[in-house]
C-alpha cells in the first residue's frame, strides 16, 4: 500500500488538545489516575496473588464455574481425566451423528484423543494446524481447513483460562489454536483442567497485562460465555446464529 | 447518515400512533429494563463500580490527546495501522482506499454505531463495494433499507411475520414459519458471506491505551467472523472510546454488558491487537484503526458537555427513559436516540436543527440513575435548553430561537421592575383575547404542545378591589 499512515495524528491531537485548554500534548497524565486494580509496579505481586488464588482455591473455582457456566447455557460435565474427557466427546459425536470432527492442539486436547478414540467410528479428525511447509503449502492448508471446519459437525478445543464469575471459557490463538476452530462448527465442546479456573474477569486481566509486558499478548483473545444468541426478533431467544448453537464445558480433575 | 432531528414531533406522533410499535416497545422495560436491575443486583459492589467507572472515563476525557497518542502508538507496535480522520468523508475515504488497495468486491461487518454515523454503507455502495451488515438486527434493517430502532437491538420494531415477508421478499428464500428458522436462514445466507469476504469491518467497545487493543462485545458471533475471516480487518472507532489498561477492562466489561443485556458476560467478548501473528493459525494480514473525531472535538471543547463524552452506548438510559419509551428510536432522527442521543446527536449534527430533542426529556433522571458510569444527562439537557435561548457559544444557532430569546429577555426586563409588570400583565389580558391560541404565532413553540395559561387579572389589583370593596 503506498498511503502512508497517521497523516493526520498532529492536527487531531492539537485539536484535542487545544479543546481541553492546552497547547501541546502533555507528557504525562495532567490529572493522577484513579487506578481500577493497582499502578503497574505492583503488577508483579498481584500475578503472583493470582496463581497461589488458582492453586489454593481450585476446587471452590470448578464448583463455581461449574454452576456458572451451566446458568451460560453451557451443557457442563465434570470427569476424572482426560481419557474420560475423550469418551465424553466421541459419545457427543455419537448422538450428533457427527462425520467430521476438528480440533484445537492444546495438549489436554491431544491426551484426550489419544489411543485411537474415534478409530472405526466413520468420523474424519482433523487437527486445525497449518501445513507450514512453504508459503503455497500453508495458503493451500488454510483454505482446505476452512472448508473442512464449514462442513465439520464438532469442534473439540482446550482453553486458556476459565473464568469462575461468568462462565467464561477464554481461548487465545496461538499455534496449534486457531481462532476460527470454536467459532465455525455449530457445536463447541471446550475441555476445562483444574487449576485453569481464574475467580473473575479481573484476575485474568491482570495475566494478560503481565503477558503484554512480557511481549506474548498475541493478536487475539476470546472469552466464550454460552452459545451463540440473538434477541434481534421480537426479544425471542434464538442460539446458533453464527457461532455454534450448542456448547458442552468439560471439566476435568 | 443523514439527520432527521428536526423532525422529532412528526416522528414521535407517528410512533405513538403505531400500535405494534408500542407493543414491542413495552418489551424494552420488561426486556432490558429489568434485566440490568437483576445484573446489577447480583455485582459485587455495584455502586462502587460506577463511581471508578465515571472517574476513570472521566480522567480519560480529560487527558483523551495523551491517552490516543499512546494508543496510536501502541497499534502500531503490533503491526497495524492507525488513521485519525477529522470527519466522516474523511474516515470513509480512507476505508474505500484501503478496500481498494486489495481490490475488495465485498466487506462484511459487524455492528457499528459509528459507521452508520458515518453513512459507510452508502458511501461503499457508490463505490461499488458491497457491504453487508452481519448482526441479526442489523441485516434486517439494512434489507428492509431503514436505521437502527435501538442501539442494542436495532430491529425490535419489526414482527417475526414481518421478517419472513422481508426475506421472503428480498432472498428468495422459503417464509419462515418461526424466528429459529430465520435465524437458520440468516446464518446460511451470511456464513456464506464471510467465507467469501476481502475485508471485514468492526466497531470497538473499548481500546485499550497501553497495549493498542481494540475490544469487541458481541452476542452473535458475528464480530468474531468479521475479525477472522477475512484478510482485512478495519475497525472503525469514536476517539472517546479509550481506557488506560488492560487491568481496567474487567470492570468496564461489567458495566457495559449488564447495563446493556442484563448478562453476566456477553456470549462474546473479543480482544484484537494488530494482526495476525507469524506463529498463529488464521487472522487477517492487515489490521486498521481508523480513529474518528466528527464532531466529538466540539462536544470535549464544552466543559460543560464534555460528561457526553463518557458513555459507554450500553442503551440503559433509553430502556430507563418514559419518553424513549413511549416514541421509540426512529423519532430521534439520527444514529443515537434516547436521553443520551438527546444530547449527542444535536451536538454532533447541528444544535438547531434538532433543538427539540433537548426538550424531549421529562427530566426526571431515569436515564441518570440507569447510566453505568453516572452521566448526568438532565444536567446536560438544561444546559443544551439554556445554549438555544441564549446562544452564547454556539452563535451560528442563535437565529433558530431568537424569538423565544427576545421573549425571555422581555420576562427578564418586565421582572426587573413593578410598572413594567403591571403593563406587560395588561399587555397579556388583552393580547390572549385577541390571539389565544395562534398555531403560527410568536410563541407557538410554547403553545403547540402545552396550554398557556390564562393570564389573571394580577393579586396586586384584585387585593385592591377587596379591600376597598
Amino acid at each position: 500500500m503506498t498511503m502512508t499512515t497517521n497523516p493526520n495524528r498532529d492536527d487531531f491531537l492539537k485539536r484535542i488538545s487545544q479543546g481541553l485548554g492546552r497547547d501541546a500534548l502533555p507528557s504525562a497524565p495532567v490529572s493522577a489516575s484513579p487506578p481500577t486494580l493497582g499502578p503497574p509496579e505492583e503488577l508483579h505481586d498481584r500475578v503472583r496473588h493470582v496463581a497461589e488464588l488458582m492453586g489454593r482455591d481450585s476446587d471452590n473455582l470448578m464448583n463455581v464455574l461449574a454452576r456458572t457456566a451451566e446458568a451460560s447455557n453451557w451443557n457442563v460435565v465434570r470427569v476424572a481425566d482426560a481419557r474420560e474427557a475423550g469418551l465424553y466427546a466421541r459419545d457427543l459425536a455419537r448422538d450428533l451423528e457427527a462425520r467430521s470432527v476438528v480440533h484445537s492442539l492444546h495438549p489436554i486436547v491431544r491426551n484426550a484423543l489419544a489411543g485411537g478414540l474415534f478409530d472405526g467410528s466413520g468420523v474424519e479428525l482433523t487437527p486445525v494446524a497449518l501445513d507450514r511447509e512453504s508459503e503455497e503449502a500453508m495458503a493451500r492448508s488454510q483454505a482446505e481447513l476452512r472448508v473442512i471446519m464449514e462442513a465439520s459437525d464438532l469442534a473439540i478445543t482446550g482453553v486458556d483460562y476459565a473464568i469462575a464469575e461468568t462462565g467464561t471459557a477464554v481461548i487465545i490463538p496461538r499455534a496449534g489454536a486457531s481462532r476460527l476452530v470454536s467459532l465455525v462448527p455449530p457445536v463447541h465442546l471446550a475441555i476445562v483442567e483444574r487449576g485453569q479456573v481464574l475467580p473473575s474477569l479481573d484476575e485474568l486481566f491482570t495475566l494478560r497485562r503481565n503477558d503484554f509486558a512480557n511481549c506474548r499478548l498475541g493478536s487475539y483473545m476470546n472469552l466464550i460465555t454460552g452459545p451463540s444468541r440473538s434477541a434481534d426478533i421480537e426479544y425471542q431467544l434464538i442460539t446458533g446464529v453464527h457461532g455454534p448453537g450448542e456448547v458442552h464445558m468439560v471439566l476435568v480433575g | 447518515m443523514e439527520s432527521r432531528t428536526a423532525q422529532f414531533r412528526q416522528g414521535s406522533a407517528s410512533a405513538l400512533a403505531d400500535e405494534q410499535i408500542q407493543r414491542n416497545l413495552q418489551g424494552l422495560y420488561s426486556g432490558f429494563h429489568s434485566a440490568r436491575l437483576t445484573a446489577s443486583a447480583a455485582t459485587d459492589d455495584w455502586e462502587g463500580l460506577r463511581e471508578r467507572g465515571q472517574q476513570i472515563k472521566t480522567h480519560v476525557i480529560e487527558n483523551l490527546d495523551y491517552y490516543l497518542d499512546m494508543l496510536s502508538r501502541n497499534v502500531e507496535k503490533a503491526g497495524g495501522k492507525v488513521f485519525f480522520a477529522e470527519d466522516a468523508q474523511a474516515a470513509s475515504d480512507y476505508v474505500v482506499s484501503v478496500a481498494n488497495s486489495h481490490n475488495v468486491e465485498m466487506i462484511v461487518k459487524s455492528k457499528s454505531m459509528l459507521s452508520e454515523e458515518m453513512g459507510l454503507n452508502e458511501r461503499l455502495e457508490a463505490e461499488g463495494i458491497e457491504a453487508v451488515e452481519t448482526d441479526l438486527g442489523e441485516y434486517i434493517i439494512q434489507l428492509a433499507g431503514e436505521t437502527p430502532f435501538h442501539i442494542i437491538a436495532p430491529a425490535i420494531h419489526k414482527s417475526a411475520p414481518e421478517v419472513a415477508e422481508l426475506f421472503a421478499d428480498k432472498l428468495g428464500s422459503d417464509r419462515a414459519a418461526n424466528i429459529e428458522e430465520l435465524g437458520r436462514e440468516a446464518r446460511r445466507q451470511l456464513r456464506a458471506k464471510f467465507m467469501a469476504a476481502g475485508m471485514g469491518i468492526s466497531g470497538a467497545n473499548f481500546l485499550v491505551a497501553e497495549s493498542g487493543t481494540v475490544t469487541l462485545v458481541t452476542n452473535e458471533g458475528n464480530g468474531r467472523m468479521c475479525t477472522s475471516m477475512p484478510k482485512v480487518h478495519v475497525a472503525v472507532a469514536g476517539m472517546e472510546k479509550v481506557v488506560p489498561s488492560l487491568e481496567d477492562l474487567g470492570m468496564f466489561l461489567r458495566l457495559l454488558i449488564r447495563s446493556a443485556t442484563g448478562q453476566m458476560l456477553s456470549s462474546y467478548v473479543t480482544t484484537v491487537t494488530g494482526p495476525r501473528r507469524e506463529e498463529e493459525e488464521d487472522g487477517p494480514e492487515e489490521f486498521h484503526l481508523v480513529i474518528v473525531d466528527n464532531g466529538r472535538s466540539r462536544i470535549l471543547a464544552d466543559r460543560e458537555m464534555r460528561e457526553a463524552l463518557t458513555c459507554l452506548r450500553c442503551g440503559a438510559c433509553m430502556n430507563a427513559c418514559p419518553v424513549y419509551r413511549k416514541v421509540g428510536g426512529h423519532a430521534y432522527g439520527w444514529v443515537y436516540p434516547g436521553p443520551i442521543g438527546a444530547i449527542v446527536s444535536p451536538m454532533l449534527t447541528g444544535l438547531s436543527a434538532g433543538k427539540d430533542l433537548p426538550y424531549a426529556s421529562t427530566l426526571c433522571g431515569a436515564c441518570k440513575e440507569a447510566c453505568p458510569v453516572k452521566i448526568d444527562i438532565p444536567r446536560m439537557l438544561l444546559y443544551m435548553r439554556k445554549e438555544l435561548t441564549q446562544g452564547d457559544n454556539y452563535p451560528e444557532e442563535k437565529s433558530a430561537s431568537a424569538g423565544e430569546a427576545a421573549a425571555m429577555k422581555g420576562w427578564r426586563a418586565a421582572m426587573s421592575s413593578g410598572a413594567s409588570m403591571r403593563a406587560a400583565n395588561l399587555l397579556g389580558r388583552v393580547g390572549q383575547r385577541i390571539a389565544p391560541k395562534s398555531p403560527n404565532g410568536p410563541l407557538s413553540g410554547w403553545t403547540g404542545s402545552r396550554d398557556m395559561p390564562e393570564v389573571k387579572r394580577p393579586f396586586r389589583a384584585r387585593w385592591g378591589e377587596l379591600k376597598d370593596g
